[in-house]
């Protein structure tokens, strides 16, 4: 049988896909342009501007899902669910734009050592990879995965911190460049982390402690 | 459907929280219409000056769950009870229990507004004391301007309490029937689908009725409407062909139930 | 769906034209007209007949006077006075029957309509059903056989009241149970569930709210007995003075017009038995306008207190 509420909650998950891969692009795109030194601040922005729009008509069409059909149970969460997962999308595309502008700041970075954030950006890109699949196929198992993951994003951009701050000899520009980029990719990882939550929550209900 | 779901369906699924008083208990509650089988087990515990709903399809034995509560049901011929229904720990289908004196102490309201139609107003409400021998007008006069005041209809009818009682709007006469049934002062008020006869700005005034209501009695309504259970209910059991499927608190029974049945029928996605 | 309509769309070719249904319409009224009409001869004749003759008859002295035989200068005998005695009998009758039969009908179809849903409820039904198509003259053989002769009671109103009884007690039983079903179960519920006790709740409640109906049948089956002459012919006796206890012998009209009607000898009696039966017909038609009064406004009007 075929709900009205179907054709509403079929748009909803078409939009937050069409968000998935948009952000998963422009995270992607953010990490190359920085390793590779090339300056795409403008595509980036206008990527994650365009992420921002469509959160927001992503919220909208919920509450019309809401207001007209008033979901219960998985249908309710689904919708909860979209929401927050469209917000972690258009933070991924606040955050790649942050990436992209470190390059603003700080103009040529190429005589830096960029292992750690090539290690960590291909760590974080896996992620989103791994929850956007997770929500689009609504498995839990794979979305169980992305806490350990996340861990070791963490681990990586505290090690980095540290080591920047006790050897005496590295280059400040380096330094602060990679810690900050090191902090978007943190962050990102963590929004991917919620977005493996939502998943549990649409399909059993239940809701991660929030650290 | 789903054999293997129905198999458990028969155990409560009780509210670890810390103890609230219990108005009502049912126990392994069965019910017969002559070789029907309408209520098979079925263990509820209503919790005292709360609402709780009970909810699910057509003939899955809501409307007779709570007609077993004040041994209504037992007036349809051929009808049949077993198990247990406690009030207050005091079984009301123990022997010698007079269902007169169970009916005073739990009230109930029916689902088509049935007012005394050859009664005022004001007979309608003083009936149930009236036919029981209360003779003093002033304590009458009181009984029947506390009760209209409850069902926020004494503001409405105060200058016409000598109409017909079939005059009234149908929500209006509902809320007569409701008036109607708190005049004897019972404990426990059951509702059977009030509002399913009634227009929504009708319905929306019986609704905030009936939150009000609970801090003085014990609320159980059987609806088939689950947003109306989601907006009065503190509590909520799902009910299907006969068994409590599902029993919670109703956020969580509408946001999160855990039984896939009851999933099934919250989301309209039966049959 | 698609067989649904398929029908639908077959019958659709099938079904005549507009003019012919049209003409089938016009013939199917007419008849109907033409059977109303038919019906209404008879009743129209009879009301006709009886105000045209009975009219001339009507006087202040036939209204009031007691039955008089004159004597006329030619030596025939001819009938002055009037029949009042035989008003009075029958409105005696009428109220003596109410008094018995009234209470009794009332009680049984409460007790058929509440309790009557088994072996004996249904025995009793259908024994009620059977008396209610009892021709009245056999009631008033019994009753002429065991009260007038076999108790000897004597020709008297008693005597009269109880054939009469006997005829309307099944028609009070039988609408007071039809008007007590028509009381919605709600209702009932809604009194049970106050926790009224059942004979109570039938007294005050569900009788209360079948009151039009209970009412309608009393008096329709008044306005039946009233009219009734076989079983007073032996049961009633006759009488030329006014009432003077229920074991004495009384008049009726019916059984007046009777007498009046079948007397050939003595002038005027045709005319006066013309007259009693326009006042027989009033005093009927009186009594189904109150009905109609009575019952006005069907729920609601009529209020009921406890």
């Amino acid at each position: 049988m075929a709900r009205l509420m179907d054709l509403g909650l079929e748009k909803l998950r078409n939009m937050v896909l069409d968000m998935a891969e948009l952000s998963e692009n422009t995270v992607s795109t953010a990490i190359d342009a920085y390793v590779q030194g090339k300056d795409l601040r403008e595509r980036i922005y206008n990527w994650s501007e365009e992420l921002r729009m469509l959160q927001d008509e992503v919220s909208e069409l919920a509450v019309e899902i809401i207001a007209r059909y008033q979901p219960v149970a998985s249908d309710l969460r689904f919708v909860k669910s979209c929401m927050e997962v469209a917000y972690g999308f258009s933070r991924f595309g606040r955050y790649a734009h942050d990436i992209s502008d470190v390059f603003g700041i700080f103009g040529d970075l190429s005589t830096c050592d960029k292992t750690a954030i090539e290690r960590v950006g291909s760590q974080a890109k896996e992620m989103i990879r791994l929850s956007i699949k997770a929500f689009t196929e609504r498995n839990v198992e794979m979305a169980s995965k992305l806490p350990k993951m996340d861990d070791v994003v963490d681990d990586a951009y505290l090690d980095f911190v540290k080591r920047s701050a006790t050897s005496p000899d590295s280059d400040t520009k380096c330094m602060i460049s990679g810690t900050l980029i090191l902090r978007y990719l943190e962050r990102i990882a963590d929004h991917a982390t919620y977005v493996g939550e939502s998943v549990a929550y649409i399909v059993s209900g239940e809701r991660a402690a929030r650290k | 459907m789903d054999k293997e779901l129905k198999a458990e369906n028969t155990k409560p699924i009780l509210i670890s929280r810390p103890v609230e008083p219990l108005k009502i208990q049912t126990d392994k509650l069965n019910a017969w219409f002559g070789n029907n089988h309408v209520l098979k087990d079925v263990s509820l515990r209503i919790k005292e000056n709360h609402v709780t709903a009970i909810i699910g399809p057509s003939g899955c034995g809501k409307s007779t769950l709570i007609r077993c509560m004040n041994r209504m049901h037992e007036l349809v011929p051929q009808a049949k009870v077993s198990g247990a229904v406690l009030l207050d720990d005091a079984n009301v289908y123990a022997k010698g229990v007079d269902p007169v004196s169970v009916r005073r102490k739990i009230g109930m309201v029916f689902q088509k507004p049935n007012p005394f139609p050859t009664m005022s107003v004001y007979d309608n409400v003083a009936a149930g004391l009236k036919l029981n021998g209360e003779r003093d007008h002033a304590r009458l006069d009181r009984a029947v301007k506390r009760s209209l005041d409850l069902a926020f209809l004494w503001e409405e009818v105060k200058h016409e309490l000598d109409k017909s009682g079939s005059s009234l709007s149908g929500g209006q006469q509902q809320r007569l029937c409701i008036a109607r049934a708190l005049a004897v002062e019972p404990e426990v008020l059951l509702m059977d689908e009030p509002c399913s006869a009634l227009d929504p700005i009708a319905t929306a005034k019986i609704e905030e009725l009936i939150t009000n209501l609970k801090d003085q009695y014990t609320v159980v309504i059987v609806t088939h409407n689950m947003q109306q259970a989601a907006r009065v209910s503190d509590y909520t059991a799902f009910l299907y062909l006969g068994q409590l499927i599902e029993y919670g608190e109703t956020t969580n029974l509408f946001e999160n139930p855990t039984e896939e049945l009851t999933e099934r029928y919250l989301t309209g996605k039966f049959g | 769906m698609e067989s649904l309509q398929g029908n639908w769309r077959n019958s659709r070719v099938r079904t005549s034209t507009p003019s012919w249904r049209r003409f089938k319409d016009r013939i199917a009224f007419s008849l109907g007209f033409l059977c109303v009409t038919l019906a209404m001869i008879p009743l129209a004749s009879i009301l006709f007949e009886v105000v045209r003759n009975g009219a001339t008859a009507l006087s202040v002295q036939f209204l009031t006077g007691t039955p008089a035989l004159v004597t006329l200068p030619t030596g025939n005998a001819a009938l002055a006075g009037g029949i009042a005695v035989s008003i009075e009998g029958t409105l005696v009758l009428m109220g003596l029957t109410a008094v018995i039969a009234v209470p009794i009908g009332l009680l049984a179809g409460v007790y058929l309509a509440e309790f009557g849903d088994n072996r004996f409820g249904r025995s009793i039904r259908f024994l009620n059903d059977v008396l209610s198509e009892f021709p009245s003259i056999v009631i008033g053989i019994l009753v002429y056989s065991i009260l007038v002769v076999g108790l000897r009671v004597g020709f008297s109103a008693f005597a009269g009241g109880v054939a009469l009884s006997i005829i309307m007690l099944p028609i009070v039983t039988r609408t007071t149970e039809e008007s007590i079903k028509l009381v919605p179960r709600s209702v009932r519920d809604a009194a049970m569930a106050l926790g009224i006790r059942k004979w109570r709740a039938t007294i005050s409640v569900v009788l209360s709210t079948a009151r039009s109906g209970v009412v309608t049948g009393a008096l329709l089956s008044i306005a039946r007995i009233s009219g009734e002459s076989a079983p007073l012919l032996l049961t009633i006796g006759t009488s030329s003075y006014f009432f003077s206890g229920l074991n004495q012998q009384v008049d009726a009209l019916p059984v007046r017009i009777f007498l009046l009607s079948s007397e050939n000898y003595v002038s005027g009696a045709q005319q006066q038995g013309w007259g009693a039966a326009l006042i027989l017909i009033v005093l009927v038609l009186c009594l189904n306008l109150a009905v109609r009064i009575a019952t006005r406004g069907k729920y609601g009007a009529v209020r009921s207190r406890i």
